[in-house]
């Protein structure tokens, strides 16, 4: 979710500005000495553990198959590889002499205990908005959290990226510290489902396209982006799904990873679901489906949902029968047993490709991201599994995409196909 | 390390992550029921189910399977006689007989999504398992009565 | 023309000669595999596992009665979906009036004392049946005999029923009679001969529905096949396989990145003294998973055989000139006459070149074998379908007597022909050896397809001489492929007209049932074929292509001379001179032929109007041998879209008559199976051989058939007392030229090459003669 981020190219710009030095210092921090469990209560705690949910604290900071919030899980970003630190309350090695105002400091301002910049890979400009009360019921969870002895893995930065300084002329352009404001023109219900999306949740991470120096395009929020070898499709209106995201289908998708029309919660965003909004309260959850469905206005298009899944279920019966090209038997052979649909709506534990929307989006990075390595049990919808077929050739797969793109959408085929398999093959599995 | 139970039966078999399930199943569990075909997810010999959704576990890693519950034609039924099974047996379906644990581990998924399949359906759930021997027209006879079975013990059950 | 019983210098019904003994014979003697602790797992008999005790009577080596009256059946013909322990037993077992119940079949290992152990040309059934029959005769006899002397009646009073032997109101049960009875009677082999056979009217398992012994486990997961096999100890081993099948030579191995994964043990680059497995590494580890694993980080360098630069097309050109020379080949006795007289000097001639592409098995088991070393006994276990053949190889290989090594029998996940050739136990028995520890090999799919023996490529060109009427003068075939016989076997191939060796599996079918005036067959091997590959039997063999050349030609023929195509086949097929057949196997001769021919278009509507680019085709076939012919006809209904080339296959009709039916429902069952394989080898299957590979390896791009694919069939067997003859191959030849006749009635256009696709479709739409 985060790796795009950067750093501070800024460089250039900030290195001629005077007394770049002395805005950039921060002051230290004293250390503390780690507070005891009892110094929080149940309550408080409890609190910090949905909160840390909703803003998936522990996806980031948890290594595949390692100890919780230990740290040391890589994001490889356009600059380089970044790696998340260990924010248990070990002493030596995680956050545990770390005063509430320090913890507090880093949330809001990106600066560590120390003084020094902390990489925007870490979103503490959605975080900027959290409220002190929030920020205190997270600090009270991490610090109640076992404490894991791990050190700090060194970034792969190049210089002279790697120079912490630098990252404040980055927050010097790019970030506006502030806590959430409310929006008076909307209700409060639609006012907490944004303060959950962009200071605890921090949906634009991923979903709003970033500039040259990694930083959130503001004139272009939820427009979509490249996450992660991923595409985070836009939430605005222009989400090219054939079947408009209603609060409806937003509610099942976030609340249980998926959508009968749209897919099920794969990559990045299966965490999101399965880890993070599943944990909320219903009306929490309710709220970010409030906030979200108002962004690309799907509930205004509803109807336009009918006849798109009539003819989806027409194409689905496209790839049958004895005129079948070699890509649509293809495809059949391959995907039609889990992915064939028939009556009169799609089963949603049988995503109909027609409809997904990974076949209508622009970029086929995440339909060849799913059918190479498929989705596990942990995520997308829970407990069942599609398998990857990285044993077929780049052509094959690039065949199914194309058989995907001609026949279940009147969208212009995607270019290349074979090379973007091969570069995604290259690029591996990775966390999801 | 991957935990997930198989017919029922809990298990962490000791094997990389990235093992594929259908040898973890075959080599480390021993039931040697599924079978291995292509490898690449195009044959359906080695179907089983994952959370009840006929799944191919040649091409499914050891670690996708975390928490599932998988059950493979062994634990299809515990006699054998499930409904898929007696008609299988009644209409002689299978000849060499190997690619038919997967044909019936992806018809019993398929009769839950679809309880009365047609010929359509049947053609499209049924295409990603290849029978070497040809017992296609038999296959289909057979889902065929099975699902009627069905049908009629629920109707009266 | 040949088969392997006859050449193996076994008589047509092998079996017949054997000394049959009527004595009790000790216990188990006849069951090797029973009881031999851990890898002796016997596929045959899951459902009802065999009586704890071994069989105290056995009266024949065929099969042996138990304390509890079970009939333990032994069955030396594998079995690959064709339920041939079934079929067989209930032969045995109805002449015996044994209680269906208490039957038990048994797949026997390897042992000299069954003779040749070979299971393929759909010859089981025929083969057995007259020794299977008298066996079971023979038991009866010995149990009245027997029975009546502990009722104290005669035997002339005494019948036998359902595993009783009955005397008026009493009767005793084949058990007590094994248990307490004298059975020390022996027959001669003249007085086997002269047992009596029931009267079809009595019998009681023959051509009765029931079910098939091995189907229960193969639906629950309990069938064990040979990729099953196990033994404890066992380490695995997963092959890289050289750049071409002959002349690759290991140069390097590095293996360093293997090392890291858990449980690898080593490279081994393999000794074969046999060259069955030339230039192979194994990949060897302690577990499955990780051979695979390490496999992919083990690096080879090996230089490659000639074949590395050999195309099909080459191989096909190379065909082609061999048809042009006429010195090339073996010339078939077909009854002779002056054929290129009549091809001067006729009013009219047809000529046409066939083609056939290169047809992989692609059984859906992979090859496999497990092999080891035990108490001085080398043991190989795995599914074949020739061990006799194989045998001699794995001395070779080994070092060792034949008499040393056992093949272990499991259920084989599909033969369709790959496992008469038992190539692959070599590899497997060579690394048990090497490392001196029981090895599991499993050959990976596109392995596996590589190691193939597929189906070689073929040319035929066929030209005829048509006089007044529309009526054959002269017909000529020229017929080049690779010859798996040649290769495997060459001490099978019989000597031409004019002195030169063929193989009979390469060219059978040529030799057809129709009337022609002057005949001329000449079998050619491709050369380069044969070096470049190791070509292989595959499901109907030599019709495969001759059918398809024949059954073309004969429709090209009879449109030539404006004759509806059934009327001109029937035409030809009067039964005269050499075509008017005769015991044992064909009575009737072509007249059957014609039988099925009408019966087939009866039922498929020939001669009706059809929609617009629909069209009827019809074609025939007598299976492989004329002296086993399974009379086959076939109609196809295709309709061809003219936008995109595709064809459908609307409906297949097809008409056998196998002689006498032993298994109604399982014949059914190969017919259809034979004849989708038929339709798939016609449009669907089909691969290339390219600078030493075949250039599909797996599913992704070969495609055969599948169930969306399969149309409206309709199947009709002929009522006949005749001997049964074969079932699991005719079918699947007369579909293709059925189609093709059928697409050149519904849109005009004639295709000689199989498979056919919508791209030749469109190119002859637009390239009208
Ligand atoms: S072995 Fe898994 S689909 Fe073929
Ligand atoms: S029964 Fe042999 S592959 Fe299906």
């Amino acid at each position: 979710m985060f790796r795009r981020i950067v750093i501070g190219l800024a460089l250039a710009l900030v290195l001629g500005l005077g007394g770049f030095a002395a805005f950039a210092w921060r002051p230290s921090i004293a250390p503390i000495a780690r507070p005891a469990a009892s110094d929080f209560s149940a309550d408080l705690v409890a609190r910090g553990a949905v909160l840390a949910s909703g803003g998936y604290c522990a996806t980031c900071h948890t290594t595949r198959g390692g100890k919780p919030l230990a740290g040391g899980r890589a994001m490889v970003t356009a600059f380089g590889t970044l790696y998340s630190t260990n924010i248990t309350p070990d002493p030596e090695t995680g956050i545990g002499n770390w005063s509430e105002e320090a913890f507090r400091r880093a949330m809001h301002d990106g600066v560590a205990r120390d003084g020094s910049h902390l990489f925007p890979a870490f979103p503490y400009d959605h975080f900027t908005k959290l409220s002190d009360a929030d920020v205190h019921a997270l600090y009270a969870w991490l610090m109640t959290r076992p404490a894991v002895a791990a050190p700090a893995r060194s970034n792969a930065l190049p210089f002279p990226l790697g120079i912490r300084a630098l990252q404040a002329g980055w927050k010097l352009l790019f970030f506006k510290p502030g806590r959430f404001a409310p929006d008076p023109a909307h209700d409060a219900a639609w006012n907490r489902g944004a303060y959950l999306a962009e200071a605890l949740g921090h949906c634009g991470a991923c979903h709003t396209p970033r500039n040259g120096l990694g930083a959130e395009k503001r004139d272009a929020a939820y427009a979509g982006a490249s996450i992660d070898n991923w595409v985070a499709p836009p939430l605005t209106g222009a989400n090219p799904a054939p079947v408009p995201w209603t609060s409806d289908e937003l509610a099942a998708y976030l609340g249980t990873g998926i959508s009968r029309f749209h897919g099920t919660a794969a990559g990045p965003m299966a965490p999101v679901v399965h880890e993070g909004l599943a944990k909320l309260s219903p009306e929490d959850l309710k709220a970010v489906v409030r906030y979200v469905a108002s962004l690309g206005g799907g509930d205004a298009r509803a109807a336009e949902a009918a006849p798109v899944i009539a003819k989806a279920l027409v194409a689905d019966r496209s790839s049958l029968g004895p005129l079948a090209d070699a890509d649509a038997r293809l495809y059949t052979a391959a995907c039609a047993s889990c992915h064939y649909n028939a009556g009169t709506q799609p089963n949603p534990l049988r995503p109909d490709l027609a409809l997904n929307s990974a076949v209508s989006l622009s970029d086929p990075t995440n339909l060849i991201r799913v059918i190479l390595y498929g989705i596990s049990a942990k995520d997308g919808a829970p407990a069942i599994v599609m398998p990857g077929f990285s044993g077929f050739s780049d052509a094959d797969v690039a065949r199914i995409c194309a058989h995907l793109r001609r026949t279940r959408t009147s969208l212009p085929p995607w270019s290349d196909l074979e090379k973007s398999v091969a570069r995604i093959r290259a690029e591996g599995r990775g966390d999801y | 390390m991957t935990s997930f139970r198989i017919n029922g039966r809990p298990v962490t078999p000791s094997f990389p992550d990235d093992t594929p399930l259908l040898w973890v199943i075959r080599d480390g569990i021993g039931l040697t029921g599924t079978k291995f075909g292509c490898g690449i997810g195009m044959c359906g010999a080695c179907t089983v189910h994952v959370g009840g959704r006929a799944t191919r576990s040649c091409i499914t890693p050891l670690s996708a399977v975390d928490g599932a519950d998988v059950t493979t034609i062994e634990g299809l039924d515990p006699a054998g006689q499930h409904p898929l099974q007696k008609a299988w047996i009644a209409l002689q379906v299978p000849q060499c007989g190997y690619c038919q644990s997967g044909q019936i581990m992806q018809a019993a998924a398929m009769l839950a999504d679809f309880p009365e399949p047609s010929d359509r359906d049947i053609d499209a759930v049924m295409a990603g398992n290849l029978c070497r021997c040809m017992t296609y027209i038999r296959i289909r006879a057979a889902i065929r009565q099975a699902a009627g079975e069905l049908k009629g013990a629920d109707s009266h059950g | 023309m040949a088969k392997l019983g006859h050449v193996s210098g076994s008589a047509a019904h092998p079996l017949a000669r054997r000394d049959f003994l009527a004595a009790a014979i000790g216990t188990g003697v006849a069951f090797g595999f029973v009881g031999l602790g851990d890898a002796a797992i016997d596929p045959g008999n899951f459902a009802r596992a065999v009586g704890t005790e071994g069989p105290v009577f056995a009266p024949t080596l065929w099969f042996g009665i138990d304390r509890e009256g079970i009939v333990t059946i032994n069955i030396i013909r594998a079995e690959m979906g064709q339920h041939v322990g079934t079929a067989l037993a209930r032969i045995l077992a109805d002449e015996l009036e044994a209680d269906w119940d208490k039957v038990r079949i048994l797949h026997v290992d390897t042992d000299p004392k069954w003779g040749t152990m070979v299971t393929g040309g759909s010859w089981s059934v025929w083969q057995t049946f007259p020794v299977f029959s008298r066996a079971g005769a023979a038991g009866r006899m010995a149990l009245i005999e027997a029975g009546a002397k502990l009722m104290g009646v005669a035997p002339t009073a005494c019948l036998a029923r359902d595993g009783k032997v009955v005397a008026g109101g009493r009767s005793i049960s084949y058990g007590e009679i094994a248990t307490r009875g004298d059975l020390s009677r022996r027959y001669t082999p003249e007085e086997l001969g002269k047992l009596p056979i029931k009267p079809i009217a009595e019998r009681r398992l023959i051509g009765k529905p029931v079910v098939a012994i091995d189907i229960p486990p193969k639906t629950n997961g309990s069938a064990i096949y040979g990729i099953d096999a196990k033994v404890p100890g066992m380490v695995h081993a997963r092959p890289l396989l050289p750049p071409t099948r002959y002349g690759s030579k290991v140069v390097s191995i590095d293996d360093s990145a293997a090392k890291d994964v858990k449980g690898y043990l080593r490279a081994l680059a393999l000794e074969d003294p046999s060259e069955t497995a030339t230039g192979w590494v194994m990949v060897i580890a302690e577990t499955w998973p990780a051979a695979l694993k390490a496999a992919q980080l083990v690096k080879v360098q090996w230089t490659a055989g000639d074949a590395a630069s050999v195309s099909e097309k080459e191989v096909q050109d190379r065909g082609a000139a061999l048809i042009a020379d006429p010195k090339a080949g073996s010339v078939l006795d077909t009854g002779g006459g002056d054929v290129d007289a009549m091809l001067r000097t006729a009013r009219q001639k047809v000529e046409a070149t066939y083609t056939t592409a290169s047809v992989l098995h692609f059984q859906l088991e992979p090859v496999n074998a497990l092999a080891f070393e035990k108490d001085g006994l080398f043991e190989i276990h795995t599914g074949n379908q020739w061990q006799s053949l194989i045998l001699p190889t794995l001395a070779k290989a080994l070092g060792r007597p034949e008499a040393s090594i056992v093949m272990r029998t499991y259920l084989l996940g599909g033969g369709f022909g790959r496992r008469l050739n038992g190539d692959y136990a070599v590899p497997a028995a060579l690394a048990a050896k090497a490392l001196g520890r029981p090895v599991k090999m499993i050959l990976p799919r596109a392995e596996d397809v590589r190691y193939d023996s597929f189906r070689s490529p073929s040319v035929q060109t066929l030209r005829m001489a048509l006089g007044e009427g529309g009526k054959v003068l002269a017909m000529d075939h020229a017929a080049t492929a690779g010859w798996p016989t040649q290769i495997l076997v060459p001490g099978f191939m019989p000597k031409g007209t004019n002195g030169v060796p063929y193989d009979p599996f390469a060219i059978a079918g040529a030799d057809h049932w129709y009337d022609v005036g002057a005949q001329r067959v000449k079998a050619i091997p491709n050369d380069l074929a044969n070096t470049s590959f190791r070509p292989g039997w595959l499901r109907s063999v030599g019709p495969g292509w001759t059918n398809w050349a024949v059954e073309s030609f004969m429709d090209e023929a009879a449109h030539a001379v404006k004759t509806d195509p059934v009327a001109f086949r029937l035409a030809h097929l009067t039964g005269a001179g050499r075509n008017a057949g005769g015991p044992p196997s064909a009575v009737g001769g072509a007249l059957r032929q014609a039988t099925v021919v009408k019966r087939a278009a009866e039922l498929a509507g020939w001669g009706r109007a059809l929609p617009a680019d629909t069209g009827l085709g019809i074609a025939t076939s007598f299976g492989q041998e004329r002296d086993m012919p399974t009379w086959t006809a076939c109609v196809a209904r295709v309709r061809v879209d003219r936008k995109t080339g595709m064809m459908i296959v609307e409906k297949l009709t097809l008409a056998v008559d196998a002689g006498t039916v032993v298994d109604p429902d399982g014949a059914r069952a190969q017919v259809e199976g034979a004849a989708l394989w038929g339709l798939s080898l016609a449009i669907h299957e089909g691969t290339e051989f390219v600078n030493g590979q075949v250039r599909d390896t797996n599913l992704d791009t070969y495609t055969p058939l599948r169930i969306g694919d399969v149309p409206t069939i309709e199947i009709v067997f002929a009522e006949s007392a005749e001997p049964p003859v074969g079932l699991g191959e005719p079918a699947t030849t007369v579909v293709a030229p059925a189609i093709a006749n059928a697409i050149f009635a519904a849109v005009g256009v004639r295709l000689r090459h199989i498979p056919m696709t919508s791209e030749a479709i469109m190119q002859a739409l637009s390239h009208p003669r």
